[in-house]
């Protein structure tokens, strides 16, 4: 098995295993023997999108994490001002 | 709706999508695997290497590959190839040599099998032909090809190998010829070259049917 597909196995591996940020990882490894393989390019952009949607997650649930802090920590006073 | 929220929904059904259209697809991929590794175990085999650890071990990860009905004739065709070629190459005097064999004598009986071909021989017509000059003269080639360079630093085997494979693919009947002179000296050298006669064997048959048309 060539590298490539090696890599295409591992990403189907990693998406089976829900492990989506490993899986886009190995499909850009793939890409470039597979760029006209349909199946392949749907599944390599639908991770990718997956992964962003969940660091956007992420990122909104950082943010009320901190404010929550900032409210916990007795803040809410100070800046009601 | 927030934004989170939508985030969250999108991000569900992009899970769902992918869980679902990566089954399919990882069948296919696995059927190739399976069939590229034994693949690789034949070609091992007919280089006169021990498979029997690989065998061994490609048969109990694919134990339930034929009651899993996931393989197409096409794959059958290639593992009943495979294992007909390796199956050659196993020493039956040798107990776990002999459990292999019978596992794949097994496979044979359960339908995986080699598609046969229908050899037809006619006697080969004689002519007037300068025998003894055609046989220098392919000396020669084969001697020029041999010094290409295409083989240097190459192990006997792995020339033999490469030759045999284009005997294969070429009408040229110098790689035939070359490769039954190889086979012959690694013979008398002490080699194990059963599996390379069965491939000679297979292109001069398929040769000779060519010449017979």
């Amino acid at each position: 098995m060539s590298h490539p597909e090696q890599a295409y196995y591992q990403a189907l591996e990693a998406l089976r295993n829900k492990d989506y940020r490993a899986a886009s990882g190995f499909f850009k490894t793939a890409e470039n023997q597979f760029a006209d393989n349909l199946d392949f390019r749907i599944l390599s952009e639908v991770t990718a999108l997956l992964v962003a949607v969940k660091d956007e997650i992420n990122e909104i649930e950082d943010e009320s994490l901190v404010v929550e802090e900032m409210y916990s920590d007795g803040q809410e006073a100070k800046l009601r001002g | 709706m927030s934004r989170h929220e939508v985030l969250k929904k999108l991000e569900a059904t992009l899970e769902n999508f992918l869980s679902e259209a990566v089954e399919p697809e990882k069948k296919t991929v696995d059927g190739t695997r399976t069939v590229e590794t034994l693949d690789e175990i034949a070609g091992s085999s007919l280089r006169g290497r021990y498979v029997n650890n690989q065998l061994s071990s490609w048969f109990s990860k694919n134990g339930r590959l034929l009651e899993s009905r996931s393989l197409n004739e096409d794959d059958i065709t290639k593992i009943a190839n495979f294992l007909g070629n390796i199956r050659t190459g196993l020493d039956d005097s040798d107990p776990e040599s002999k459990e292999l064999s019978e596992k794949i004598d097994d496979w044979r009986e359960r339908g995986v099998v080699p598609k046969r071909r229908l050899i037809l021989k006619l006697k080969r017509k004689t002519t007037d032909k300068n025998l003894l000059k055609e046989f220098m003269e392919i000396l020669s080639r084969e001697s020029q090809y041999i010094n290409s360079g295409e083989f240097e630093d190459m192990h006997l085997l792995s020339a033999l190998d490469d030759i045999l494979k284009s005997a294969e693919l070429k009408a040229d009947p110098m790689y035939a010829h070359l490769a039954g002179s190889m086979i012959y000296y690694l013979k008398s050298n002490g080699y194990k070259v059963e599996p390379f006669v069965k491939r000679l064997k297979d292109v001069e048959q398929t040769r000779l049917k060519g010449a017979d048309k």
